[in-house]
């Protein structure tokens, strides 16, 4: 494997220009972006390729100076990390792509049995269908029914971001630390308050 | 519902429109090559992606030969070089996709509408025929869409998903059957489902008025009544959301050749259409 064929640069590319195109590949291949579809195991395999073209491109470079701080794919509901579930087996047949019969398990149940949980799965089993709309009732059905809880909420909010096609910036929830416009805007604040104490408004 | 899968030119570099241009008229001389002269008529958009697609996924990238427009002589054109196969496949489409329209007019279309199907019907029967022994994959699926799509029409409180479910299945069939590797198959059809999908509903939006008034089927009739126009951003979500999808899908797939018009299909012809569409009477 050319770790800098997987990344799309040239050898010659600068640090900063590796980390830019790695870190769009992340965005792109973003667990968050597959959780609720079929194709979430290619998409772990792909951001798993990046993640190592990226460590190797870094060990190779490291006297350079590059760090390595590659994405981790832990989060909210990309794994098994749900605390407490009553529907072990559905869980289990969504993952393992058995639709039908995961569906016909949640239809046998009935009145109180259908929990937020139950809502939640039914909008899984039907999202990875594709039956798109149904799947967004479902998720906001559960998270009417359980506002609190994580697992439904991240569901909810990854679909919401995709009922507005936006092709060319996924923005997924891993938006931590600031931009160069939170800079700026910092910037220019800090210099306001220094015209204010009198200072010649260059500090 | 055909015409609806555009570029959008403007985003579009000089040399890719020529290509894109290129397989539009290549199929265009596939369809008189096969199916005669005549049938060059239902050349459309959708098949010539279907086209692009079935190319841009063969081991070696295509070349281009001159050749000269047959309805319009004093034009030259750009056509490909040995790529019999994807454009045969696409022509085939082409053939029984109208076909089977027709038959579906035929069933319940206005008493005009009716008596031009029947004229056509001898030429098409023909060509149907033909088309079917040759890649009767592609037969199957349309002709399970088509059965589908009669026995969802009969439930009055059909939901959107479940209308659209028959087109949806027919493209995902037939875009993952145009690669063998067991990867890029699954890629396909999950890009097929969903913009197949957003086809059928894109098609139902733009119909949404003429339905109204003659009592058509239309998922969004049925969803949201005469009140199309305070749902018209809930209806836009919904395709927004197939095209997403779709995208997500097409990004987990390496294109040899032609990238750049999917891409362009995807990230500006696509919603430009529906944003076309759903919001052209706002403009008064």
């Amino acid at each position: 494997m050319n770790p800098y064929q997987v990344l799309g640069v040239a050898e010659t590319a600068t640090d900063a220009e590796v980390k830019t195109a790695y870190r769009e590949l992340a965005k792109k291949y973003h667990p968050d972006n597959y959780a609720d579809s079929p194709l979430a195991d290619l998409a772990e395999q792909k951001m798993k390729e990046v993640n190592e073209a990226y460590d190797m491109i870094c060990d190779m470079r490291r006297n350079g100076g590059t760090q390595r701080s590659t994405y981790t794919t832990s989060n909210a509901y990309s794994g098994t990390q749900y605390t407490h579930t009553n529907f072990p087996d559905v869980r289990r047949l969504i993952k393992e792509g058995r639709l039908d019969d995961a569906m016909q398990i949640l239809n046998g149940i009935s009145g109180a049995g259908r929990t937020a949980e139950w809502y939640f799965l039914m909008g899984m089993i039907f999202s990875r269908k594709g039956w798109t709309e149904q799947a967004f009732s479902y998720f906001q059905t559960a998270c009417r029914m359980e506002p609190n809880n994580q697992e439904f909420m991240s569901a909810l909010n990854n679909m919401n971001a995709k009922r507005t096609y936006n092709p060319t910036g996924y923005n997924t929830t891993n938006t931590a630390g600031c931009s160069m416009c939170d800079i700026c805007t910092g910037i220019m604040c800090a210099n306001c308050l220094c015209d204010c104490c009198g200072g010649n408004g260059c500090c | 519902m055909f015409g609806f899968v555009t570029v959008d030119r403007s985003e579009m570099l000089g040399k890719d429109f020529d290509a894109y241009k290129a397989i539009y008229c290549s199929l265009c001389k596939q369809l008189g090559k096969e199916y005669t002269f005549l049938s060059r008529f239902i050349l459309s958009y959708d098949c010539t992606f279907y086209a692009v697609m079935a190319l841009s996924l063969e081991e070696s990238c295509c070349s281009f030969i001159t050749g000269r427009c047959k309805f319009n002589p004093l034009k030259k054109c750009n056509y490909l070089k040995n790529n019999e196969q994807a454009l045969s496949k696409a022509a085939a489409l082409s053939i029984i996709s109208v076909y089977y329209k027709l038959k579906d007019n035929i069933a319940d279309g206005g008493f005009f509408e009716k008596l031009l199907c029947y004229l056509l019907m001898p030429a098409f029967s023909l060509w149907h025929n033909k088309a079917k022994k040759k890649y009767p994959e592609i037969e199957d699926a349309v002709a399970t869409m088509s059965m589908q799509q009669f026995e969802v029409e009969k439930d009055k409180n059909c939901s959107i998903d479940k209308a659209a479910d028959p087109t949806a299945n027919m493209l995902k069939t037939i875009m993952s059957q145009l690669s063998d590797d067991e990867t890029k198959s699954r890629v396909l059809s999950s890009m097929g489902y969903f913009l197949g999908k957003w086809i059928y509903l894109i098609d139902a939006a733009n119909d949404y008025e003429d339905d109204l008034k003659h009592k058509n089927f239309n998922p969004y009739v049925i969803a949201y009544a005469q009140k199309k126009r305070e749902h018209i951003d809930d209806i836009n979500a919904s395709l927004d959301h197939c095209l997403s999808e779709c995208y997500l899908s097409y990004n987990l797939i390496e294109l040899k050749c032609f990238k750049r018009i999917v891409d362009n299909l995807l990230v500006y012809g696509l919603p430009k259409k529906q944003k076309s569409i759903l919001y052209k009477e706002n403009k008064n």
